[in-house]
């Protein structure tokens, strides 16, 4: 839901930030904060990736072989020249060229029909519901976040880019860390000693002032880890999601202990004139993907790395007259990375099978999940997602 | 000499109904007593001598956008974006220069929950429009509110209300209309969305200069049965009619108690009641002068353009005199707020969003460049300990012992200790 606020970021990149009295850390600082607690070589590594919106997944896994598709949506459906084969009927949109060479390679998973229980069309409620991971009660706490409540203490372990929090990584008593795309400049010398003081808790804190006081604390941590990240990676793409990647992989080359790292992109609300800006977004997000992991491939980390692409619902199957769709409900999640075990999980819903004028749900996304906690996050599945015990096997054994 | 309680009482009053104490104003509403406070902070005389001489902002009807590739496009985009500059610029010297800022301050709940960004409409014009339309109304009746919104321009266009025909109606504006800006989840149907979608079609918005039309022959004058009701429906009938249910009252009722008292704590169903005129001013009332407020469990972040406006009346700083150099749009950005432009329909969020380790970088950043433009008179000619002036000053209710230390270590450099104060936990949280 900040996704702006994080685009923003991206586009006023290369402002100073820096006042009069901030003067930046001392080398010596950086190697000694960096060198200390790297994540070590082997350790499986998640990036997840939000289209906030409601990505309409029949543009996306195109069931271009159903004549139902093109009859639902006239104007607004993709013939077979303008997708990209899978098998089965279905193919990707034309634009995703980078995740069709992944798909080839066996490193992309595609869920297919991919929901909830009893959808919500609220894009607020519904993507509420994915990051909580609590479809059936409103809850606060962010699935990733309730997974740091496992973890021992570490701003670091996981962190989103932007500066506004994204649910998904707040915890019920502690939460990830968020990172400014165009560096982290803290203040030092006298002004640094008393917004170390600053940072201190107090008995007199409510709760959030504590956290207040933790944010400024964890800043002199984390700053001091990535700055020498975070100076070397500018936005040089006018994806916004290429240049979150960029920052994400210079991290995960520099080694820093993160274990989750979360970006996000916005605009898949296409209630109008959908069929160019969709297939332009979809093909941004699958170039990003594939430059991400074609960048991770070169490091010693090229197989812990393992992304997740979701977004909150899929669209209508039947196109208003504004050559749009509204908001509907099962879309595909993508897995990916060299270690995933690449191909279809689940069904295609059927479009001769509509509920209510929407796509039936055919996989619970906490299956999905519970793959990503077990096998990427080494973590019971069930101390995150309380009560749930089945899942995906989306990651190959060994 | 006021009590603890009646010290945070009063400085949530301030910092929440208004935008903060302009220098010497908090010590007065202490003298004057909490009891009186709440009469104090909520007039909106129609003259405001803190806004004498502001300039309205050069707004201009742009046309449509030259075509991709014209010669002329480069100059048209300038044209917008210094506008909207312009526009940022004017709201914000008024939240910061009022002597009244209840007015703004209810402006920019309502924009917050009608929330529209300027990053689709583009035109400045349309939203200044809607900014306006929301200054009318904002301390008045919601009906009306609502009645101008569902045809103000901007809203319209930015919730696809112009694509929305007999024909094929689109869902955007009719959902949006009842989940965030009327009755809140679980107060209708799915059914009911697509019938408030057919209520809405037929209207068509000339985007550069904000107008809406009716066109009959786009629109659905059907029966349409919504929320129980079968009858024809136009726009503004729509809207009284949602207006009118039980379900608005109890809704605007807990939006106005998550910004103004508690995101967490419900708020209490007796809050409804006051609202049932739909009289606006009644409402705010209630909720300013409602025990909840002296609780203590009841602290709001807040919002980066909350704490920046509050941050100028206390240190005198006018925003649209700041150097263009300090970069003042590009820190809100920074920070994850600028004024017109939310991230989406459902507005921004609210406390432990606001407190991350960027966000703390920026604002410590932005605060260094802030104090050097600042009126730190006040710290200067601090009578006694100047920690308990900056206190006054700020119209913080109490120091921690924490932050108390961080500000005696600044204390002989009046520009770093009100660094200190204005990045202090106590001040960046409205406790």
């Amino acid at each position: 839901m900040t996704d702006i606020s994080r685009r923003q970021f991206l586009k006023y990149t290369g402002v100073s930030t820096l006042g009069a009295m901030a003067t930046t850390l001392s080398l010596e600082d950086v190697a000694r904060a960096a060198s200390a607690s790297p994540l070590p070589l082997g350790t499986p590594i998640l990036v997840i990736v939000t289209l906030y919106g409601g990505n309409d997944g029949l543009n996306t896994v195109v069931p271009y072989q159903d004549p139902a598709y093109a009859t639902l949506r006239p104007g607004l459906s993709l013939t077979e020249a303008q997708v990209l084969p899978l098998g089965q009927g279905l193919a990707l949109n034309g634009s995703m060229t980078g995740m069709k060479a992944l798909w080839d390679k066996n490193q992309l998973g595609i869920v297919l029909g991919v929901g909830y229980p009893q959808p919500n069309h609220s894009h607020f409620s519904s993507m509420a519901i994915w990051q909580t991971a609590s479809p059936s009660s409103p809850i606060s706490s962010g699935w990733i976040g309730r997974w740091l409540d496992t973890q021992s203490r570490d701003p670091l372990r996981a962190v989103g880019v932007g500066s506004v929090l994204t649910p998904l990584l707040a915890g019920a008593r502690r939460s990830g860390s968020m990172l400014p795309f165009g560096g982290m400049v803290v203040p030092t010398g006298a002004l640094g000693a008393d917004v170390h003081q600053l940072a201190a808790s107090s008995a007199a804190d409510v709760p959030l002032t504590k956290e207040a006081a933790i944010a400024m604390f964890n800043m002199f941590q984390v700053a001091s880890t990535v700055e020498p990240v975070l100076a070397g990676v500018r936005a040089t793409s006018t994806n916004p999601l290429t240049n979150q990647l960029a920052l994400v992989a210079g991290l995960i080359a520099a080694g820093v202990p993160t274990r989750v790292h979360a970006v996000s992109i916005a605009g898949f609300d296409t209630h109008a004139n959908e069929l160019t800006a969709q297939t332009s977004l979809i093909g941004g997000v699958s170039d990003a993907v594939s430059g991400f992991l074609a960048q991770v491939n070169t490091t010693p980390r090229a197989n812990d790395v393992v992304v997740l692409v979701y977004s909150e619902f899929g669209r209508r199957p039947i196109a208003n007259a504004s050559n749009g769709t509204d908001h509907g409900t099962a879309g595909p999640v993508f897995v990916a990375g060299n270690r995933v075990a690449g191909g279809f999980y689940g069904e295609q819903p059927s479009l001769s099978a509509l509920v209510g004028g929407d796509l039936a749900v055919t996989s619970d996304f906490r299956d999905v999940y519970a793959s990503l906690l077990a096998d990427v996050l080494s973590s019971d599945p069930a101390s995150v997602i309380p009560g749930w015990t089945t899942k995906l096997n989306l990651i190959a054994a060994g | 000499m006021a009590t603890a309680r009646d010290r945070l009482v009063i400085s949530r009053l301030v910092h929440r109904f208004t935008f903060g104490p302009k220098p010497g104003q908090f010590q007065r509403l202490l003298r004057g007593g909490v009891a009186h406070a709440p009469t104090a902070l909520l007039r909106s005389p129609v003259h405001d001598p803190g806004l004498r001489g502001l300039r309205e902002p050069s707004l201009s009807d742009l046309g449509p956008f030259p075509a991709a590739g014209s010669p002329t496009r480069a100059q048209f985009v300038r044209s917008l974006n210094q506008q909207a500059d312009d526009l940022v610029l004017w709201w914000l010297d008024r939240m910061v220069l009022s002597d009244y800022p209840i007015t703004e301050r209810m402006t920019w709940f309502w924009h917050g929950h009608w929330a529209t960004a300027i990053a689709k409409v583009r035109y400045p014009l349309a939203m200044k429009i809607q900014n306006e339309t929301m200054r009318t109304y904002g301390l008045g009746n919601f009906a009306d509110l609502s009645r101008a919104m569902v045809v103000d321009g901007a809203l319209v266009y930015w919730l696809d209300g112009q694509l929305n025909v007999r024909s094929a109606p689109n869902e955007n504006l009719g959902r949006e209309f009842m989940e965030l800006f009327t009755l809140g989840v679980g107060n209708y149907s799915e059914d009911d969305v697509k019938a408030a979608a057919r209520g809405f079609t037929g209207y068509q918005v000339v985007r550069s200069s904000g107008t809406v039309s009716f066109q009959p022959a786009r629109h659905d004058f059907s029966e349409i049965t919504l929320l129980k009701t079968t009858s024809q429906f136009t726009a503004p009938v729509l809207s009284d009619y949602v207006v009118s249910l039980d379900a608005n009252a109890r809704f605007i009722a807990e939006r106005l108690w998550y910004r103004f008292v508690s995101s967490i704590s419900p708020a209490p169903a007796s809050l409804a009641t006051s609202f049932a005129s739909r009289q606006v001013a009644p409402l705010v009332h209630a909720v300013a002068t409602h025990p909840g407020l002296g609780d203590p469990a009841n602290a709001l972040v807040k919002s980066p353009v909350e704490w920046f406006v509050a941050v100028c009346r206390a240190l005198s700083i006018t925003p649209s005199k700041l150097p263009v150099s300090l970069g003042l749009i590009n820190y809100l950005y920074q920070l994850g707020q600028a004024p017109f432009d939310p991230p989406n329909v459902g507005g921004w969020p609210a406390d432990e969003a606001w407190l991350t380790t960027a966000s703390a970088q920026a604002r410590l950043a932005f605060a260094q460049n802030l104090v050097r433009h600042a009126n730190l008179g006040p710290v200067h000619h601090a009578k006694g300990d100047r920690v308990h002036a900056m206190a006054d000053w700020l119209g913080v209710a109490t120091w921690s012992v924490r932050t108390t230390k961080a500000l005696r270590a600044a204390s002989s450099d009046a520009a770093r200790m009100t660094v200190v104060a204005i990045c202090a936990p106590e001040y960046v949280v409205s406790v």
